[in-house]
């Protein structure tokens, strides 16, 4: 090894010294800015917020004519990175399209550059998501989108992301002691609150109620149970009980084989609470279960279900918003300084049953359709 | 290692430059800077290497033995709960307030209580779980990958249950920005890097340990032929016992680097990192039956690994990709190693 470590590190020395020229080469900074190139951004600004600054230099700077505070001839262009759990998971490529169409949308109104950059780990992993974060802002992104598999592992990062002056905001799965700026997601609390509300209706008499979960760590997740039982408790005289919380690896299979099992070995089980979709991801999750059922999400291999009759409510979040929402949010900051309406922006849940189940199936056509270019 | 120096190269030509945002008092300005070789994403690039590096120096000396570690994953994550509750219970009595969820983490222990405690416990935990496999796969005389592969599963399992899944965070400030995330500013570079040097130290001991010492030899000798090394009066067993406590304590340290960089622990930390360690070990020039491997290959290894990643992020390449390309990455380093080794005679 010893041997062939020596010409790899001269030719890595060679090449960082044949490329140094371009290291650090300082961005020319407008002639007339009195201070620094930061003086010169700021100036035609009508007051920007901070952290915003530097990140919308650029792309004010083209719009407002003022002077330029990137190089000549460099783009005006704003990069958004996008983080989502896991890009195995069916909502999370919602959002990406949701995203890519944001970038596209605001790249024609504006009249600049954006791109959404998807950066996702295969399956979940907070570690993974924090190195990505990082690597993210090394490469001179401008903001981030982030659904986060632990709040609090990533909040160290994203508070860094931020003193970095990169924009971060959270969809989905909220870090809410970080320094994001705005969180973009359901009412977890709500969501599971309405779960029940649909399953009570849907099994008329009490009995069983057994609540699928997914990650044991992902606080969304446990706001949504902490939903359900509290409607539970409520329903507590009307002969509703809590079975078990199962939790899934949040694979389709899995969560499917699991769900079949539970109910084989429990036929007492009269509702299922989904608090999240996973197994009405694959077809035949519900052969041979005899409850009621009412899960999260409306995808469309979900909306099946729906017309089938095994699953008698759907309690939709807005996964395409997801992504589309966020990049709205932080191009406004970046490029215009404007606040989103409030930091945490909770969108309305869509229960969804046999009744409008057409309408959300035009909408996924037109959502996923988008994907190819209409 | 050529296919570092590849790697190297063509992320330097075609990554680009790009605009880096210096922030100097309030003040914002713009320089251009090579996307690949900006000190930042070096450092950035080494700091990701280092969690999967330093368990990859233990693995490396496991698989010289002609074993394999499954568990490390596990160990890591439990290392980094049972550090974490430590670390929160220290800090609110250092506080004097009690232990609950959240305490606060600025003041409270200081640099000298909290790291020994820190570090203490992650190694300490990581090392009981290492001796429990040795003594298992010795004794019960069964093959380490069914020992590791139960204690996987077990291990995550107890994380599980001591946690209820939630994270444990509340750490003093000054295990994680005071000394795990300490900042060095270098020009016009901020940079992170004690778990980098955690790792070149953790390489240098376990090269030394593995070439130069009595241990390291035997390790090599069980590695090459079990029964010879036995007839040859080697404590085979004693061995094996402490190879596998020190990769356990190797897991405790790199999930100590783990909570004091990120400053949280998270239940589902590590899963699927053992094959990552492998992976790591193997590209480092590990042989998987046994004799043949070094420490400072696998930190190599694992810098390949890492370096994957950072290209499809300079490169701006789809990170649905990066399986393809690091399994690609695995077959051609081993290729090329093994071609390498047809025609330079290697001592070890």
């Amino acid at each position: 090894m010893n041997t062939l470590f020596k010409p790899f590190a001269l030719g890595f020395l060679a090449l960082g010294l044949s490329l140094s020229g371009c290291e650090k080469k300082e961005a020319a900074p407008a002639p007339t800015a009195s201070g620094s190139t930061s003086g010169a951004a700021r100036t035609p600004s009508s007051s920007p917020a901070p952290g915003a600054t530097d990140a919308a230099a650029p792309a004010r700077a083209a719009t407002g004519g003022a002077a330029p505070a990137v190089a000549p001839g460099a783009k005006r262009a704003l990069v958004i990175g996008v983080i989502a759990k896991s890009s195995g998971n069916p909502v999370f490529q919602a959002a990406r399209t949701g995203a890519e169409d944001a970038a596209r949308d605001l790249s024609a109104k504006y009249g600049i550059d954006i791109k959404a950059d998807w950066k996702t780990p295969v399956s979940e992993d907070a570690q993974k998501q924090a190195q990505f974060m990082e690597q993210l802002v090394s490469q001179g992104v401008d903001g981030i989108a982030i659904s986060c598999s632990d709040g609090q592992v990533l909040q160290k990062s994203i508070d860094d992301a931020v003193g970095k002056g990169v924009v971060v905001v959270t969809f989905d799965s909220d870090s809410p002691s970080s320094k994001r700026m705005a969180y973009f997601g359901i009412n977890d609390v709500d969501a599971g609150k309405a779960v029940m509300d649909e399953l009570a209706k849907a099994m008329g008499t009490g009995g069983p109620v057994a609540i699928l979960s997914g990650n044991q760590t992902a606080p969304n997740l446990n706001a949504r149970i902490e939903g359900v039982k509290q409607r539970l408790e409520a329903l507590k005289d009307k002969g509703f009980t809590l079975k078990q919380v199962y939790n899934t690896k949040e694979v389709p299979a899995d969560a499917a084989n699991l769900v079949q099992q539970v109910a084989t070995a429990n036929p007492e089980i009269a509702g299922w609470a989904m608090v999240g979709g996973w197994p009405l991801f694959t077809q035949n999750a519900l052969d041979g279960v005899n409850a009621k059922v009412v899960s999260v999400d409306t995808l469309p291999e979900q909306l099946e279900y729906l017309k089938s009759g095994k699953v008698q409510a759907l309690i939709g979040q807005d996964c395409y918003g997801w992504g589309y929402q966020s990049v709205v949010m932080l191009v406004e900051k970046l490029h215009e300084g404007k606040n989103p309406p409030a930091v945490v922006n909770n969108f309305k849940l869509a229960v969804v049953t046999k009744d409008n189940v057409a309408e959300y199936e035009g909408l996924w056509q037109k959502w996923l359709g988008k994907k190819s270019g209409n | 290692m050529l296919v570092i120096a590849l790697l190297m190269a063509a992320l330097t030509i075609f990554g680009g430059t790009k605009n880096k945002r210096i922030t100097e008092a309030g003040e914002t300005r713009i320089v251009q800077v090579n996307k690949f070789l900006d000190a930042e994403n070096l450092v950035l690039l080494a700091k990701d290497a280092s969690y999967i590096a330093i368990m990859a120096v233990g693995m490396t000396a496991i698989i010289v033995m002609g074993g394999i570690d499954l568990s490390v994953g596990s160990i890591y994550a439990l290392a980094a709960v049972v550090g974490a509750l430590a670390l929160r219970a220290l800090q609110a009595q250092w506080l004097g307030v009690p232990i609950a969820d959240s305490v606060p983490t600025v003041g409270g222990a200081p640099l000298w209580a909290a790291v020994p405690v820190g570090v203490g416990v992650c190694c300490l935990v990581g090392a009981l779980c290492g001796f429990a496999n040795g003594s298992m796969i010795v004794g019960l005389k069964v093959h380490p990958f069914i020992i590791t592969l139960g204690m996987m599963a077990v291990l995550r399992g107890v994380v599980f249950v001591l946690t209820g899944g939630k994270s444990v965070f509340s750490f003093p400030d000054s295990f994680t920005a005071g000394f795990f995330k300490a900042r060095l500013v270098v020009g016009d570079n901020q940079v992170y890097p004690v778990p980098v040097v955690v790792m070149l130290v953790v390489a240098l001991i376990g090269s030394i340990v593995l070439a130069r010492t009595v241990l390291g030899r035997r390790t090599y000798a069980i590695g090459g032929n079990e029964v010879a090394a036995r007839y040859a009066g080697i404590p085979v067993g004693r061995v094996k016992i402490v190879m596998f406590t020190l990769v356990g304590m190797l897991a405790g340290l790199s999930a100590a680097v783990y909570l004091g960089y990120l400053g949280a622990a998270s239940s589902d930390a590590g899963q699927g990192y053992e094959l990552s360690v492998i992976a790591a070990a193997v590209i480092g020039g590990a042989s998987l039956s046994g004799g043949r491997g070094s420490a400072v290959g696998a930190v190599l290894g694992a810098i390949l690994i890492q370096l994957i990643t950072n290209a499809m992020i300079i490169l701006d390449i789809d990170t649905n990709y990066t399986n393809i390309v690091m399994g690609a990455a695995i077959v051609v380093a081993v290729v090329l190693d093994q071609v390498k080794s047809r025609f330079v005679p290697s001592g070890r």
